[in-house]
């Protein structure tokens, strides 16, 4: 049963992409005023880095009680974006998404062996900001971009019971492989836009309130009017 | 007004005896007034205090009044504590007497071996608030007020900022390592705490700093208006489904690396840990195994130590003036 359905999918799969391949046409990258995308993201861990808990001794030095290792997760987000072309081949975005990462912080070394253990909080996080895209200029329906932008990062405790805000950057780059590309209908493509970028956090629930470096990945299904 | 003397020596060497059960988290005393139980404290924000004109050998009557006062004056530095004390003169009374002076001074007690200063209360019994409070300090002991310590000397400043917690209603705190000596007694081999019962050995300063844990203690006590912005912890310890009694549960900030401490004090093994930032905590629960139980708690309460240290497997949030919900935490025995 199982082989006989995947069976089905691959040929509803090759026979879209034959129906792609019929319709598409080389396009000027710049062809439609609107772009929007949505689709999902993976992003890496940040590490938070690693303190001690540590006391006092009579001559004022540090004795370590346990260790900690602390790091917010990877996680999948789900995201969209909405550009819009201003010149040549530069779109103006705004994007937003939302993903679940978890907050972990690890225990280890106890002065009177306590088990080590890995303590987790789940977090919700959203991220609302802006940017730019810039497309090669190109003829072909792989159409090379670099994008870079920010915006504002909110990120729920668990059961919501505080919020820490912060910021984000983000730049990168990636393809948009158009599907379709009729520069006289309304719709006037479609494709897939996938990206590959790095974002810095700026505070939110970073335990020393500094900037922390994650990769990402993102897939999405992409329009333009 | 009805008075009562509570005769308690709150000491920094040894615990003789608590003047009641406590009632609340870092420790607070409790005391029974009126047929309720209150937490132990001032009723005013402003505590004056006297000392006695007398030296020991090293120390004048006028460098033990600066060495308290540069104590008194940590104390009320806390920014979230409303607690201030105000140097009401030198006097020819001594601590100890139920004279309506909270007197500091030195008195010569050989027979307090293990005692280096101790704290005493002169207690409303109608309403349970703080009439007085005498601390006296052992003259039978070597002190110093030397700025960078006398390696043969205890030091009156760390002594008197651990006597002030409790003349302000604290009591001990359990964030401290210690190592039995072959002589009997115990050696402080850490401590985040001013309040934890054992002192530094002689030559030691670092109990002049106030700690994260003091400064909780002494907030929740005289908070300041801004109460919002802080948040509290609770729970409860269990071992094989039953309560446990005086187990210690340290919060540890990620971000501060600080860490609070409380202790389980009902039947139902409850636990509150007040006047905390808002943000996750790791929380580890630990027996009361570096001090004598008995300077946490009335010797008749039967506090379990037989179990193990253990962390909680999930970060707890201490959300901004609210309480982050119950956190139940489970021991093994040892």
């Amino acid at each position: 049963m199982r082989r006989s359905s995947t069976a089905a999918a691959g040929f509803t799969l090759v026979a879209a992409l034959a129906a792609v391949e019929a319709s598409a046409q080389p396009s000027a990258p710049g062809s439609g005023r609107i772009e929007v995308s949505a689709g999902a993201a993976w992003i890496g861990t940040q590490s938070y880095g690693a303190a001690d808990a540590s006391e006092t001794t009579p001559t004022n030095t540090a004795f370590r009680l346990f260790s900690t290792a602390s790091e917010l997760g990877s996680a999948p987000l789900f995201g969209a974006r909405v550009g819009v072309r201003v010149a040549g081949t530069l779109v103006v975005e705004g994007d937003a998404s939302y993903g679940r990462p978890e907050l972990r912080v690890t225990t280890s070394s106890d002065v009177e062996s306590a088990t080590g253990v890995t303590a987790t909080e789940p977090i919700q996080q959203y991220m609302i900001g802006g940017g730019a895209t810039w497309y090669f200029p190109t003829a072909n329906r792989i159409l090379p971009f670099v994008t870079g932008g920010g915006g504002y990062l909110r990120q729920l405790h668990d059961r919501k019971l505080l919020v820490d805000t912060g910021r984000y950057y983000q730049f990168g780059g990636g393809v948009v492989y158009l599907f379709t590309s009729r520069p006289d209908h309304g719709l006037k493509a479609t494709g897939v836009r996938l990206d590959a970028r790095a974002v810095v956090f700026k505070n939110g629930v970073a335990f020393d309130g500094g900037s922390h470096v994650a990769p990402s990945i993102a897939g999405s299904f992409l329009v333009r009017f | 007004m009805t008075r009562r003397r509570v005769i308690a020596l709150i000491a920094v060497a040894a615990v003789v005896a608590m003047p009641a059960q406590p009632a609340f988290a870092y420790l607070e005393f409790g005391v029974t007034a009126g047929g309720r139980q209150v937490t132990l404290k001032w009723p005013q924000a402003n505590v004056r205090y006297s000392v006695s004109n007398t030296s020991v050998p090293g120390v004048t009557a006028a460098d033990f009044q600066a060495a308290v006062a540069r104590a008194f004056a940590s104390w009320e530095a806390v920014p979230t504590s409303a607690i201030t004390y105000q140097f009401a003169g030198f006097t020819s009374a001594v601590p100890g007497r139920d004279d309506g002076l909270s007197t500091l001074g030195f008195q010569n007690r050989p027979d307090l071996d293990r005692v280096l200063a101790a704290t005493n209360y002169v207690i409303d019994s109608a309403t349970g608030a703080l009439v007085e409070s005498d601390i006296f300090f052992n003259s039978s002991f070597p002190w110093s007020v030397a700025a960078n310590g006398d390696p043969a000397r205890f030091d009156i400043e760390s002594i008197a900022l651990h006597e002030i917690g409790h003349m302000s209603g604290l009591g001990h705190s359990a964030l401290g390592e210690t190592e039995l000596r072959a002589g009997g007694g115990r050696l402080v081999t850490a401590a985040e705490a001013v309040m934890f019962p054992i002192a530094y050995a002689v030559g030691s300063t670092a109990g002049r700093t106030l700690r994260a844990d003091d400064i909780a203690g002494i907030t929740d006590l005289y908070p300041t208006g801004d109460t919002a912005s802080r948040g509290s912890i609770s729970g409860r310890v269990t071992k094989n489904g039953t309560p446990v009694f005086g187990a210690h549960v340290v919060a540890f900030d990620p971000v501060t690396h600080a860490m609070v401490g409380s202790f389980t004090l009902n039947a139902q093994g409850q636990f509150s840990i007040g006047s905390l930032s808002p943000g996750p905590r790791i929380l580890r629960v630990e027996p009361i195994d570096d001090a004598e139980t008995d300077s946490f708690f009335d010797a008749s309460r039967n506090v379990d130590i037989d179990f193990r240290a253990a962390f909680v497997d999930r970060l707890v949030v201490v959300p901004r003036g609210g309480d982050s919900g119950e956190v139940a935490i489970a021991v093994v025995p040892k």
